[in-house]
Order: structure tokens, then sequence, then C-alpha cells
């Protein structure tokens, strides 16, 4: 088994509705820990270097993925975010986003009553059927949210028939 | 200012979806609370509220007596045909209100929108204090 298989790309697919976080506990602790995961790979003190500018961070961008027959649709959420503030890349199997949420420079006399939105580095991956066509990928950022449509190239069967004569 | 009298346990990253409001909503789509940050300058309150998916069109203020709703509706994206293949938030509108108190210039208030982040600025009256002669008589 292949250490993709682990990653929840199939779950809840084809006829089994996918199961909203809140509905559904056990859903969404693998959630957590796939966030988790993409926090450890991706974080900053893996990379010993740098490390001072990126901080931990709170800021973790939340994902949708929905697809059809002839298009995979990536959707997240990047409020107060710039196109210049993260970018897209992809591989053969996995769609990167990463970036970081900026906080505004703290001005002097300033008395926070309130501090709910989180800023700082982020890195997000998702891995991707074998069938998209990752040189068409395009992507779209309205409104603090972040779409990216990566089209599916015509199913080619993986494993060939093998016919088997009998004697 | 004062602020919500509910006190908000927001987790770090999921949204917090409106649990009780004063009205019903009307709208099957579900709400959620924008995640916000409340500070206080010499001369005013800012708001800064998170609410992706909302542009400046989008979003409705209203100010009744001292309460201040922020709604924002969100377009809801076409996604007719396409199946859910891992999903991690849901798309919804946004709401919160807030009770200003007095020391808000009501009439002054200012808010725009960029990149799906709302800035409220709430100024401040200017000092009125006036000083009342106390005679003797």
């Amino acid at each position: 088994m292949a250490i993709t298989d682990l990653i929840p790309w199939n779950r809840g697919k084809r006829q089994i509705q996918v199961q909203r976080e809140e509905r559904d506990p056990f859903l969404a602790f693998q959630h957590d820990l796939n966030r988790l995961f993409d926090d450890f790979w991706g974080g900053s003190w893996l990379t010993p270097y740098g490390a001072s500018e990126r901080e931990w961070s709170k800021f973790s961008p939340q994902i949708d993925v929905v697809e059809t027959d002839t298009e995979v649709k990536v959707q997240t959420e990047l409020p107060g975010l710039e196109e210049k503030d993260f970018e897209v890349s992809v591989s053969q199997d996995t769609l990167t986003i990463r970036g970081e949420k900026k906080q505004e420079k703290e001005e002097k006399g300033r008395n926070y009553y309130r501090a709910e939105r989180s800023y700082g580095w982020f890195q997000r991956e998702i891995s991707l059927p074998r069938n998209v066509d990752t040189d068409q990928v395009s992507a779209e950022f309205s409104k603090g949210v972040l779409t990216i449509s990566l089209p599916k190239v015509a199913a080619q069967e993986d494993r060939k028939k093998v016919v088997v004569k009998a004697k | 200012m004062a602020e919500e009298k509910k006190d908000l346990q927001l987790q770090e990253t999921e949204k917090q979806e409106v649990q009780e409001s004063g009205a019903e909503r009307t709208r099957a789509r579900p709400a959620f609370i924008p995640r916000s940050d409340i500070y206080e300058l010499d001369n005013e309150i800012v708001v800064v509220a998170d609410m992706p998916g909302v542009d400046a069109d989008s979003v409705e203020i209203t100010l009744e007596r001292n309460t201040l709703t922020i709604n924002g509706y969100v377009k809801p994206t076409e996604l007719a045909g396409y199946t859910p293949a891992y999903a991690e938030y849901r798309e919804g509108d946004y709401q919160r209100s807030f009770s200003l108190s007095n020391e808000i210039d009501q009439s002054k208030i200012e808010a725009n929108m960029k990149d799906g982040v709302l800035y409220l600025h709430l100024p401040k009256v200017g000092p009125t204090t006036r000083k009342i002669a106390v005679k003797t008589g």
C-alpha cells in the first residue's frame, strides 16, 4: 500500500455522501489529524533557517474539494490575503497551497478587545487523483476565496486486461 | 463599547455557526459568526471581520438603536453536477451583532471591504464635556 492511499481522497466518494464535520465526530477527528500532519510536514521547524520569520502559525485555511467526471475543483478561504501572499503549485499527484497571512502592522496605542483572526505561515497539501491534467490547472482568487480548477484527462486504464488462453 | 454578552468560545480554525440570534433566519443557508478583531484607537474603534466570499455589494450593515448588525451574504458557488470529495468548511452567510455605547458617533460609521475582510470604523464622539457652573444661592 502506498502512503498516498492513506490520504482520504476517495473518502466518501460516489454513492456515500460526504459527511460534514459537525455531524460526524470521527470525520472531524480525521480532518484534525490530516491537518496535524499537514502542519507537521509543512511546519517551519523542519527548516532550520528561516524558522524565525515563519512563525508557528495558527492560520490554516480550510479546503473543500468537489469534482465531476471532467474536473476537480478545490476551494479555500483566504480572507485578507492578496495574490502575492500565497502560491499554488502542482506536482504529479499533489496540489500545494502555501503562503502567509501577514498581520497588519501593529500600531501603538491599539487596545484590543478581541483578537480572533489568526495569522501566520501556512501550507496545505491535497493529494490529487491520477487522471488530473497538471498542465491545465487554473486558479482564480476573488473576495478572499481561492478556486483552483484541475481538469481531468480522459481516463487511462492503468491496468490492462490479459487474455487467458485455455489450453 | 460593550461587546457581545455571550462569551464565544471560538475554535481556532473552524467556522462558528450562529446558534441563536434575535431573529429567525429566513434563508435556508447556515450563517457563521465572522472571526473579528476589535481594537480601540484614540479616536475610533475598529472592527475587522473575516468574511471570505462576501463582496462590498453584498454586505449589509444596519444600526438599530445601539445594535450594529453585520450581515454578509455569500453568492453560492455554482456546483450543480459536482460531487463533493473532501469537505472541511461550509459555505454560508455571515452574521454578527455588536452593541455600541454612546461614545460612538453613529452618523460617521464607515465600512470598507477588501479581499473578503470587512473593516468597520466607528469614530468616537469628540469631547463634549460641558462644565456646569454651580451657583450658590
